[in-house]
């Protein structure tokens, strides 16, 4: 059994292939009411096949001029589908989104299939030709957020999915595509392309310029859909349609290819502004065919746009009608193409891009294969230089990070003396950082500013490199710096408040959270949020002091009653915060800004507060011993909270340990029933914390002894028992 | 990018994607329809979102029927209405910005007629952009056209894009014209189309050519554009054309080689241009580039062709324009191994010029220039913000040390502490960090005047918000040096003979800034910095006022103390009410603190003795 391999781990069955392609031609073909087919074969390791048919009117190309493009806004069904740290959602074709979500999910039976299929443990696969593929493109990225876990592996799980198109339409824009990267899916996606197929290049024109043709090119390849034979086009009709294509196509490819050059002229930009440029770009592996048996396979979403273009150009000006006719033949021809391909299995990576060859008769053996593979695409040295290019950004991109990661010790250690140095100095004065680093009046807040600016020059241009997406796409998704950038941020994004509001900023250019948050804070939360799958803005734990001087602000000019609503949510937030650590304690330290402007509050307030009991936290960085108690099965609860103590606070690897040494905890308990087995004994005794439970036990109190029994034999009277305790406590 | 030297060259692929679209073609068919059907005007049409307007290639400039000639006009002079009134900011030590008479004075009339400003208004209506064109002399008006639309629509905020694109037009103006175009970020807005040989665009870097020549060269050209049979009719012979080629050529010659150093034309190339040959087309911006393009190519040409080629501009677009079908077939065998060298070899195919050429070398090193020109300012500027980062906790230390001073026991603040500092380590560390500051900011203003830098350098918010940042906590301490060693004694008040040039350029990059919050929220607090960085500068100033006018008798020279302390209580009080100087200011042994008492003592005093000052007493000079 042959298969196709694609690099990076995946390999497909030619067999599979060719019956994917019959299945989503024939998709077409199905009762136009159902707009997909399940196949299901009975061997258990083959996987379950959707197929989804394509549409033939301009409607379902083109939504709206000029390209029919709409923002994907849809935070449940496709969370990932947009830049990060920029904070912009992806273009996608209007169309093909619209028919996705009304006839596929509308569609209550898929979900269900799917699901079936998943619990099966099968493999799915995701098919379709020509737009037959966005839909399927679709349904993949939807499953992947629905079933798939961001991992960080590089191995394919058995129940990942794969889509597989032919012939398929350009679907989303540059951020659809950077997004897939990121998350690590776009290796799910496999591409087949003719060499001269026309569809996948239709996107690159707007409709406006194709408008006379393109009807046409619909009724011929709806026609050829049902009925492969009797299908004509007209010469001057297809001629038409495919130099104007090509037009299109060329001012794309140029633009971008000037882009990827590094072309500073002003020209460029202006003249964008002139002409409607396609927004689209590819994304996954593409494997073109190259008429003669070889399949080139490569994925650098630049250099596949590039391939496109140029490997469609015609070798001389006479074989226009011919290539044109062939640029709407071939979209119905992938069948006996793949046939021969995969006879020879004739395979061609082109990578690395940056050394492709760039004269057409390079003689030297080694890239033999790879310029007869080229020149089989008619790619002429300007192609060629192109996909360099596209090579040499991505190099450039990967370059970046390396230099940046490079930074990271220096980041470390300034974080380090924050974290260590500055934070006991604080401690010293009773401080928290930001009141200390507010109030600068030792030479240490100095220390502590070159620091804060020392580390702003470093994220800053972090930031700068990803505004203009000179890093690889990957990087907004590594666990590392998500990592490093929630802790800078919860580190030191209050002294930049406290920076903004000791320079009384806010009267110069307004509240630090509209005019003066850097996006170095803005970015690496929404990091956070998007890796842990959190809703926007909920991961403001680091802005906390602004929102603390902002109300500060509000009530001594309008008083407590407008903004109580406001004073409640910070509250509730403080105390999620405080709790899941991730808001230091010293918030609550007497002379904190907070906890003085706290106490202001009306007394009525203060009686019902969320907060006024948080004081565990505040009982550890005040440095009292804690004493957990409790009576009957309160005791176990006191036991519970014991070990949650000990493990948060007094664990060597705990990362709260190195700020404070709480003094040890001590739980006493009376009349507690048994709360764990042998090993939970043994653990308590390992750790050597078994010293700090002490449990009293009167002679014939028969609670601590009730757990010895199995619940069936005293059903009976259990229930009589409990009565009898809860009335007489 | 990390070198200077990137390793593609993209001239041609540039003009692949201009090629590509539709706008280098729709300009020429209008061109050439103004050409036959609108002699001496122009003619506008709609196309899609898209408004064209195209000038006439067949313009009377002047009563001589002659554009050459040193008649070159300051633009702010000869503009009454102020329509170029962007193009009136200068920088100092500049020279004026400078037009061609004629050509001016052809637009101005024009711009003043109603049929222009009626078609303009229904242009601007319909259109989501503007593409103004011209061949030849109509190029020239089109470029001031743009300049005036461009002008008019950055006074009213309109979203409107322009775009300017010439065939085979003469140059219009100075160095400095193509300096301000730049600097208000427009040179992408001009693209000027030359093909290899025409004279025309080259015509004025030859100051002398006879007129009659011109004049025939003149009457040729337009008689064939108007109908290309009625050309034959021109006197035109060839010795006349070998002279025309052989001045300019030479002139020509001069000027590119005397390069950056010595700017000896008069004349400036201005935007970009579009070099199209019969084998493709290639797009520079970097001036010297262009001239040095356009005396090579010349080099490659004839008398005969450096006049036919003025008229061929159809055959080149359609040429380029349909280019994007074919693959490129190489006609050189041997394709350089790396790829910078064969973008450059792809370039010098579309301007079809062989390897073996003698121009071949001189063309390469050229768009080598041309590429690491493009590319330095945007490094430069990344560089900086690294070297910024920097430099930046020595401005902390500067902080640090005006808040230790502001709150110590001596009560001078951070102004007065400085000025009467001994010698501590504390004071020698900060006063080193204002010469390292001072050194990194200009060097920042020297590579804004070489040109280093991108042009909208100063339009930036991080540079401008940090000039200004730096400018508010640093000058009062260059303004205490100053009159800490004497300065004033020697070469007269800080204001006006010792002010740093920098604090001059940075109070105008704050001043042209783009503001977006509304200003007049007041303050609650002092500001942290005092907000007029010069504040000690005109304390110092009162304070010998003040002392002067103990000592003055003369009733001239008293009045006009009286009057410059008063002007100066006013603005400080003003200042102080507004919160906008710094805690620093109020101390109670700061200068400025100890001037007011001292003020108002005397004017207690005057009070008493007020039969001697009648005159001011019962004036309006005092409250």
């Amino acid at each position: 059994m042959a298969s196709l391999n694609l690099g990076e781990n995946i390999e497909i069955d030619t067999e599979l292939i060719k019956k994917a392609y019959s299945l989503a031609v024939k998709a077409h073909s199905k009762s136009s009411e159902k707009a997909y087919n399940v196949e299901e074969s009975r061997r258990s390791s083959d996987p379950v096949i959707f197929s989804f048919s394509g549409c033939w009117s301009e409607n379902g190309w083109y939504d709206g001029e000029p390209f029919g493009v709409t923002e994907i806004n849809l935070p449940l069904l496709f969370p990932s589908l947009r830049s990060i740290g920029v904070n912009e959602n992806a273009l996608v074709n209007k169309a093909f989104l619209q028919r996705f979500v009304d006839k596929i999910l509308g569609n209550s039976d898929f979900d269900r299939e799917v699901q079936k299929a998943v619990k099966k443990n099968k493999q799915i696969l995701f098919i379709g030709h020509s737009s037959g593929g966005s839909i399927a493109n679709l349904a993949t990225i939807w499953f992947l957020e629905k079933y798939i876990k961001p991992e960080y592996n590089y191995k394919i799980s058995p129940s990942s999915p794969l889509c597989v198109t032919f012939g398929c339409p350009l679907t989303g824009n540059h951020i659809f595509s950077h997004a897939l990267r990121r998350e690590n899916w776009s290796r799910y996606f496999i591409h087949f392309v003719m060499r001269y197929d026309i569809v996948p290049r239709i996107l690159l024109a707007p409709i406006s310029s194709i408008k006379l043709e393109f009807q046409k090119v619909l009724q011929f390849l709806n026609a050829k859909s049902v009925n492969l034979a009797h299908a004509s086009i007209d010469n001057f009709d297809a001629s038409n349609f495919y130099m104007k294509v090509m037009k299109n196509a060329s001012s794309v490819a140029s633009h971008a290819a000037c882009n990827l050059m590094g072309n500073t002229n002003l020209l460029l930009e202006t003249v964008s502004n002139f002409i409607p440029l396609s927004p689209y770009k590819p994304f996954g592996t593409y494997v073109f065919c190259t008429g003669n048996g070889k399949l080139v396979i490569l994925r650098n979403p630049d250099a596949v746009l590039q391939l496109l273009f140029f490997s469609s150009q015609l070798c001389r000006e006479e074989e226009c009608t011919d290539i044109a006719q062939r640029s709407l033949q071939q979209h119905f021809g992938y069948d006996n193409e793949l046939q021969d391909c995969f006879q020879m299995l004739n395979e061609v990576h082109l990578e690395p891009l940056e050394q492709l060859p760039l004269s057409s008769d390079t003689t030297s053996s080694d890239i033999a294969t790879i310029n007869s593979a080229l020149n089989d695409l008619g790619l002429s040295t300007r192609a060629r230089l192109c996909l360099c290019a596209a090579g040499e950004l991505e190099k450039r991109k990967i370059g970046n990070k390396e230099s940046i990661d490079l930074k990271k010790p220096d980041i470390e250690k300034a974080m380090k003396y924050l974290e260590e140095d500055y934070q006991l100095n604080c401690r010293h004065r009773d401080l928290g950082c930001y009141d200390a680093f507010k109030l600068q009046e030792t030479s240490k807040d100095f220390d502590a500013n070159v620091k804060r600016l020392e580390l702003a020059g470093i994220w800053d241009e972090i930031i700068e490199m990803l505004k203009r997406y000179e890093l690889p796409d990957a990087f907004e998704g590594l666990r590392d710096w998500v990592l490093l950038g929630t802790r800078y941020r919860r580190l030191v994004e209050p002294l930049d408040i406290a920076n903004y509001y000791r320079h009384l900023k806010n009267e110069d250019t307004g509240a630090y959270m509209i005019r003066g948050r850097p996006k170095r804070y803005r970015f690496t939360q929404r990091w956070r949020e998007h890796a842990e799958r959190m809703p926007a803005e909920s991961s403001g734990e680091s802005c906390f002091w602004a929102k603390v001087e902002e109300l500060r602000i509000k009530i001594s000019s309008q008083g407590f009653e407008p903004i109580k609503e406001e004073v409640l949510l910070l509250e509730a937030h403080v105390q999620n915060w405080i709790n899941l650590g991730e808001l230091s304690g010293d918030v609550l330290l007497e002379k904190s800004t907070f906890k003085k402007w706290w106490e202001d509050l009306p007394r009525e307030h203060k009686l019902t507060s969320c907060i006024k009991d948080l004081k565990v936290r505040k009982a550890v960085t005040e440095k009292k011993q804690i004493l957990f108690t409790g009576h009957s099965i309160g005791g176990s609860i006191a036991n519970l909270a014991t070990i949650w103590f000990l493990e948060k606070y007094l664990r060597s690897d705990s990362p709260d340990n190195y700020k404070i040494s709480p003094s040890s905890p001590l739980c006493v308990t009376f009349g507690c029933p048994l709360t764990g087995n042998h090993i939970f004994s043994h653990a308590l005794r390992r750790e050597n914390w078994a010293r700090y439970f002490i449990h009293f036990v009167m002679r014939y109190d028969i609670i601590p002894r009730i757990l010895l029994a199995p619940v069936s034999s005293i059903l009976l009277e259990f229930q009589r028992v409990l009565q009898f305790l809860n009335e007489n406590p | 990018m990390g070198t200077e030297t990137s390793s593609f060259e993209t001239s041609e692929m540039l003009a692949t994607f201009l090629a590509s679209t539709p706008l280098l073609s729709e300009s020429w068919r209008l061109c050439n329809i103004s050409n036959t059907s609108t002699p001496r005007g122009f003619l506008a049409e709609q196309i899609g979102d898209v408004g064209y307007i195209a000038f006439s290639g067949i313009q009377t400039v002047g009563n001589s029927e002659e554009p050459s000639c040193r008649n070159l006009v300051p633009l702010m002079e000869s503009d009454g209405n102020a329509l170029f009134i962007a193009l009136h900011r200068l920088n100092e030590g500049e020279e004026p910005v400078m037009v061609h008479a004629g050509l001016l004075q052809l637009f101005l009339s024009m711009h003043s007629s109603t049929s222009f400003q009626n078609q303009m208004l229904a242009l601007k209506e319909k259109s989501k952009s503007i593409v103004i064109t011209g061949h030849s002399l109509g190029g020239t008006i089109a470029t001031l056209c743009t300049l005036w639309l461009l002008s008019y629509f950055q006074s009213i905020s309109s979203p409107l894009q322009v775009l300017c694109i010439t065939f085979g037009s003469p140059m219009l103006g100075n160095e400095s014209l193509s300096k301000a175009v730049l600097r208000e970020r427009w040179g992408g807005n001009f693209c000027n189309v030359v093909s290899k040989h025409d004279i025309m665009p080259r015509m004025l870097f030859a100051p002398q050519a006879s007129f009659t020549q011109l004049h025939f060269l003149l009457q040729y050209w337009h008689l064939s554009m108007n109908c290309p049979r009625f050309g034959m009719l021109a006197q035109l012979h060839d010795e006349d054309k070998a002279e025309i080629f052989r001045l300019v050529l030479c002139h020509l010659e001069v000027i590119a080689q005397a390069g950056e150093e010595v700017a000896k034309s008069l004349f400036w190339p201005l935007g970009s241009y579009l070099f199209c040959s019969e084998e493709g087309a290639i797009c520079v911006d970097n001036a010297v580039s262009v001239i040095k393009m356009m005396h090579l190519l010349l080099m490659t040409g004839c008398p005969y062709s450096c006049v036919e080629d003025h008229l061929k501009y159809g055959d080149y677009v359609e040429k380029v324009s349909l280019q994007y079908l074919n693959q490129e077939s190489f006609m050189q065998a041997d394709i350089p191994e790396s790829s910078y060298e064969s973008g450059v070899a792809i370039s010098l195919q579309s301007l079809g010029i062989y390897s073996q050429e003698t121009v071949a070398r001189p063309v390469k090193d050229c768009l080598k220039t041309a590429r690491r020109m493009g590319l330095r300012p945007n490094l430069n500027a990344a560089k900086l913000a690294v070297s910024l980062a920097k430099i930046n906790p020595y401005r902390a230390q500067i902080e640090w040390y005006k808040a230790s001073c502001d709150e110590s026991d001596d009560h001078m603040g951070y102004y007065d502490c400085f000025k009467l500092r001994d010698n501590s380590k504390k004071g020698a560390k900060v006063n080193m960090n204002r010469h390292k500051l001072a050194s990194f900011w200009n060097n920042v203003i020297k590579m804004l005047d070489n040109n280093e830098l991108p042009y909208d350098f100063n339009r930036r918010a991080k540079w401008v918000n940090t000039s200004q940042f730096y400018k508010l906590l640093v000058e009062p301490l260059d303004i205490a040096e100053y009159y800490r060693t004497g300065m004033h004694r020697d070469k007269g008040h800080y204001l006006k003979h010792g002010r740093e040039r920098r604090y001059e350029i940075f109070d105008r990059w704050w001043r042209e800034r783009k503001v977006s919050v509304d200003e007049n929220n007041k303050r609650s607090k002092l500001a942290s910095l005092t907000q007029d960085s010069c504040f000690w500068a005109r304390v110092e100033e009162a304070r010998e006022w003040l002392d002067n006018i103990r000592s003055e008798s003369d009733p001239r020279k008293l009045a006009f103390l009286w009057e410059n302390i008063n002007a100066f209580e006013k603005y400080a009080r003003k200042l102080v009410d507004n919160m906008e100087v710094s805690r620093d200011v109020l101390l109670k042994n700061s200068s400025y603190n100890l001037w007011v008492e001292e003020w108002s003592k005397l004017k207690s005093q005057l009070k008493k003795f007020s039969p001697q000052f009648p005159d001011y007493v019962n004036g309006e000079v005092v409250p």
